[in-house]
Order: structure tokens, then C-alpha cells, then sequence
């Protein structure tokens, strides 16, 4: 339980503290579910494809971004999805397997700059939670 | 609408933490969290474990705070999203 008590709401306070129910519609609750926690065990055989399948006609640049094919100084994308446990190694600073030191490095900034809704995000985030 | 009885979650199965702009609650039953913000914590708080009906929510509430927008509809929209949290029970 939090010390911090001055924020419970004032009981029989003298002030009355301004308070909107909000629209019918609106939520004031938002739910997490333990989904993650329990990807804990599937991490090492998760998959993450570099890039996105919806975006495999792009190449990956240093930095990670994708940019359009044949770009100069940036990678192909990777022949087959790295495995979960691959990609801990690499963001930990170990090498991708199958890809040379500058590649391994464009795609694991890809990974690293992998958002909601993208193909591998949700195994990124789990490589993200501790062990317990 | 009928005026049931709405009842806080027995304390000792939540876990509560006052954050900045939001409160989280920890429902050691179904292991999931809740981010909750106002009014629900107010609501929570109002009804206590004794419990109150929905009208006499409404008058607490009303004299306790200064509601910008007291609207029956809207609360029981609040009051449902507590109990399908199952952080509050109705009798």
C-alpha cells in the first residue's frame, strides 16, 4: 500500500474537490492481463522476421529504419525469422546468426525499434521482462 | 433501475497503488492489474466495503464532490466497469 495519502479522495472534506463522471462511453479502467508473463516460457522459440512480413520488400539501413531496395549500405532483409533466443544474445551485444558485424547490428536496431502491431513485437516486449 | 446494493472488494484481495494521474490495483484473485482513473478511485473509495445503493452513491458522491456532470447514465456506466473488473460486487 502507498504512503502517499494525500491522494485518496477527501472524506467530509470541507473543500468538495471537482470530480466529472465522464461520458457513458468513455472507460476509467484499463485491464492488464498477465498475457506476457506467460509468454515467459515460449521466449526462446518465439520468432521475430526482419522486417516485417508486411514490409519484406525493403532493406534495413544501420540505423534500422527500412528503406526502399538496393539502398546503399543497407541489408537485404534476413533469409528466415531470428529465434527469441538469438535476439536476446544479439541486444545484449552477441551476433545474429548467419549475418556479418555491421548487418547483425542494422537488424537487431531494427528489432529494437519495433512497435505495437508489428510482426515480432510482442516477442520482442517478452525478451524485455524479467525472469522470474 | 433497481437500487442494488454496490460493495467495494474486500480490501485484503487488492493491492493499491496511488500513482501520479492514475491509481493501480492489483486483484489478487484474477492476477490482473487495473489502471484506474477518477472516477473510479473515488467511486471505490465512496462505496468502502460496507456498500452503498446506487442512490445513496449518488447523493455521497454529490455532496462530497463537485460534479461537473451528474448523470445517472454515466455513473452506472462507471459502476458496471468496476464490476466486470470485479473490483466491486452487487447484492
Amino acid at each position: 500500500m502507498s504512503d502517499d495519502a494525500q491522494n485518496d479522495p477527501p472524506k467530509g472534506a470541507t473543500s468538495r474537490r471537482a470530480l466529472m463522471l465522464g461520458a457513458v462511453g468513455a472507460s476509467a479502467i484499463v485491464s492488464i492481463r498477465p498475457a506476457l508473463a506467460q509468454t515467459a516460457a515460449s521466449v526462446v522459440t518465439c520468432e521475430i522476421p526482419v522486417p516485417d512480413p508486411g514490409r519484406a520488400g525493403n532493406y534495413i539501413a544501420a540505423d534500422g529504419s527500412l528503406v526502399p531496395a538496393g539502398t546503399h549500405g543497407a541489408f537485404a532483409p534476413a533469409g528466415k525469422a531470428f529465434k527469441g533466443e538469438d535476439v536476446r544474445i544479439a541486444l545484449g551485444g552477441g551476433q545474429l546468426p548467419g549475418t556479418s558485424y555491421e548487418q547483425s547490428r542494422a537488424y537487431t536496431n531494427y528489432i529494437r525499434r519495433l512497435q505495437s502491431g508489428t510482426s515480432g513485437f510482442t516477442c520482442f516486449a517478452s525478451l524485455q521482462m524479467p525472469r522470474g | 433501475m433497481p437500487d442494488r446494493l454496490y460493495r467495494m472488494e474486500r480490501p485484503e484481495n487488492l493491492r493499491v497503488a496511488h500513482l501520479d494521474s492514475f491509481t493501480a490495483v492489483y486483484h489478487r484473485n484474477s492476477g490482473i492489474t487495473h489502471l484506474i482513473t477518477a472516477p473510479a478511485p473515488e467511486i471505490l473509495a465512496t462505496l468502502g466495503e460496507a456498500g452503498m445503493t446506487f442512490t445513496a452513491l449518488r447523493e455521497t458522491l454529490a455532496s462530497a464532490y463537485e460534479l461537473g456532470d451528474l448523470d445517472d447514465a454515466a455513473l452506472a456506466a462507471r459502476l458496471d466497469e468496476l464490476v466486470a473488473a470485479g473490483l466491486v460486487s452487487t447484492a
